[in-house]
């Protein structure tokens, strides 16, 4: 088993109009034994950015930390909030610093840029970042995500459309991974709000 | 073959670690108490490579003493977690990794509010209302799944605990004669005899 | 005579004192004057701007006020450019303390570790010690609201009222007559107010000379630092009265 699938995770995050969303399962496992039902792996960064962590648990809990530290930082030195198209290549150069002893976190971003832009982007290991125009996955039921987010995904959702969308393809996915699920986490970005929901799934 | 419980009640925390310390098949000794008194209202018990064990123990019981004398201000339960996360999962990425998992209890000195924290040696942390390491999570888990509830009295986590060692006396290979409980709450850390 | 304890830091004079440390706390009583008020629910900090030049470009954001953390900032007397060095060092141990620990640090400790490095520099040579004195307000759960005042030598101490900079032994006469016990945060902005009216050697008082912040708690807990924008504190030294007298001065 890879190290990648040790804890077991599945993160993605979509695009619609003016809105962004991102979700999470919320499992905590070792291998095949759940621990945890209520694990956090995504973060806020800012009130139009968020991060999602997947992977192995030390990484994305030591990540989430350093990356707070370090946005904590850049809103002290630059008097403003940092924009997600700027946190994504902070993200990337942190993990890239590590290229031969790399952190086993795969994160995927959402937010809204100043003028409202949606932007989401998810990374490998290394950092290299991926751009897309619909979605994005990550974790260990990314195969089945890609699966059911190429299926329910347009273009131009509304906000509660696209909360829909991202539940159903979460949710589909996670049934059909070991490692992941127990519930899902879904937050939609707008540009007045957040919108948080918890979802249940099949809870074995 | 080691095994941690840790159960949360409603003002406590119940913990128990087995008293052996086995080397291969060889039981080296009965009567080891595999825990740490980190300050006052915290407890942490560990499990792991020998060795490792005491060693990492002490470097954070000593580290979280010091604070308490730099500071005057006792170190909270959280925090107390937080910095043992950290050393483990600094350790891991170092020449030669620390091999211990740690169970954290304790009651907040502010709140009172008891708190039970789990670590592997990777050092990932979560906060549980009960907690077991070693194979005896494997068949402890569901065990404490089925009957936590929440408030438990000082008399009902013990009862579970037991319902839990019964559970190992009866399918797990090796055998853990003996076990040490202790709870921690307000008042700090007892022992208690089953 | 003197220079001959003059040319190291760390050298002591006969009588028994660094003469470097002492000229640092000089150029302080130089800088513009920043005062700092303990409330029951909040702290204020206010700090006179020296306006060099009407030429001078005003920057956007504040020189004298600086924020530290979520739960604390200071106010800065001295060496400018020798402060921004220890802001920075005290955003990172702030940081880090979070980092280590997943909880926001004690302000005294904070104050701590930032005198621990300005006690350095009277201490090990060839270095001259930080020319700034700093206001420090916070807010922790072990102790609720605080304030906190450092000098060069590195050492700080607790305050309810208290004033740093030019004027500042006026200014504290000032403070220790109107200071009552049981302040809360709109008074305690009203007597900074009118002790920065009365210590200034302008009695043009208005938002280009000004900083203005405030430390208090959210209905929901959270601590909240308030930067005073320019016309915020038009409006504060209006409800003093004090805007008047230089809205006419302009108009002369």
């Amino acid at each position: 088993m890879s190290i990648m699938e040790y804890n077991g995770s599945a993160i993605m995050a979509m695009k619609g109009k003016n809105c962004v969303a991102i979700a999470a399962d919320r499992r905590f496992g070792v291998q095949l034994m759940t621990l945890s039902t209520d694990f956090q792996k995504i973060f806020p960064v800012t009130e139009k950015v968020y991060l999602g962590l997947p992977g192995l648990a030390t990484d994305v809990q030591t990540l989430a930390e350093r990356f707070r530290f370090k946005v904590n930082m850049y809103k002290l030195r630059e008097e403003r909030d940092i924009s997600p198209k700027t946190f994504a290549h902070m993200v990337s150069s942190t993990l890239y610093e590590r290229r031969f002893g790399p952190f086993f976190c795969e994160p995927v971003i959402a937010g809204l840029e100043k003028d409202g832009t949606p932007f989401i982007c998810s990374m490998d290991l290394l950092g290299c970042i991926n751009h897309a125009k619909d979605f994005v996955v990550s974790g260990t039921a990314s195969n089945q995500m890609y699966g059911t987010a190429e299926g329910l995904w347009e273009p131009e959702l509304e906000p509660e459309d696209l909360f829909e969308t991202i539940s159903q393809a979460m949710l589909s996915a996670v049934d059909r991974d070991a490692s992941s699920g127990w519930g899902v986490i879904v937050h939609v970005i707008t540009p007045e709000k957040v919108i948080t929901r918890t979802l249940k799934a099949r809870m074995d | 073959m080691e095994a941690l419980f840790g159960i949360v009640g409603k003002d406590f925390v119940v913990t128990a670690s087995d008293r052996t310390s086995a080397r291969s098949i060889v039981i080296m000794k009965h009567g080891e108490d595999k825990s740490r008194e980190l300050n006052k209202h915290t407890l942490m018990l560990y499990t792991g490579e020998a060795g490792d064990t005491v060693q990492f123990a002490e470097y954070i019981q000593r580290n979280i003493q010091l604070y308490g004398i730099r500071n005057g201000i006792p170190l909270s339960v959280h925090a107390t977690a937080n910095f043992t996360r950290r050393e483990l999962a600094e350790s891991l990425r170092s020449r030669n990794p620390y091999h211990v998992s740690v169970l954290i209890a304790g009651t907040d000195p502010k709140t009172g509010k008891p708190e039970l924290y789990w670590l592997d040696y990777l050092g990932a942390m979560v906060k549980m209302n009960f907690a077991a390491h070693g194979y005896a999570s494997y068949f402890c888990m569901s065990t404490m799944d089925r009957y936590w509830k929440e408030d438990l009295s000082v008399e009902e986590a013990i009862s579970l605990l037991k319902k839990c060692i019964a559970e190992l006396k009866t399918r797990f290979i090796a055998q853990l004669p003996e076990f040490m409980v202790k709870v921690v709450d307000k008042n700090g850390v007892r022992e208690i005899q089953l | 005579m003197a220079r001959r304890y003059d040319s190291r830091t760390t050298i002591f004079s006969p009588e028994g004192r660094l003469y470097q440390v002492e000229y640092a706390m000089e150029a302080i009583s130089h800088a513009g004057t920043a005062l700092g008020i303990l409330g029951t629910d909040g702290v204020v900090l206010a700090a006179e701007k020296k306006v060099a030049s009407k030429l001078l470009e005003q920057t956007a954001s504040s020189e004298k006020v600086y924020q530290l953390s979520d739960h604390a900032c200071c106010a800065v007397a001295g060496i400018t450019a020798d402060a921004n060095t220890l802001i920075n060092y005290s955003r990172l141990e702030a940081q880090k303390y979070l980092f280590t620990y997943d909880e926001p640090i004690p302000v005294e400790q904070l104050v701590q570790r930032l005198c621990d490095l300005k006690q350095g520099y009277t201490q090990y040579g060839g270095l001259r010690p930080f020319g700034v004195s700093f206001l420090y307000a916070g807010y922790d759960e072990h102790f609720g609201f605080q304030l906190y005042h450092s000098d060069p030598s590195g050492n700080y101490s607790g305050w309810k009222a208290t004033c740093i900079g030019a004027n500042s032994s006026n200014a504290q006469s000032i403070l220790k007559q109107d200071y009552k016990e049981e302040m809360g945060l709109k008074e305690a902005k009203s007597l900074a107010i009118k002790v920065l009216s009365k210590t200034m050697d302008t009695t043009n008082m208005g938002s280009d000379k000004l900083e203005f912040a405030t430390l208090h708690r959210s209905s929901g807990g959270k601590v909240i630092y308030k930067l005073y924008k320019p016309h915020e504190i038009e409006e504060l030294l209006k409800e003093e009265g004090l805007l008047n007298q230089a809205t006419e001065r302009q108009d002369l």
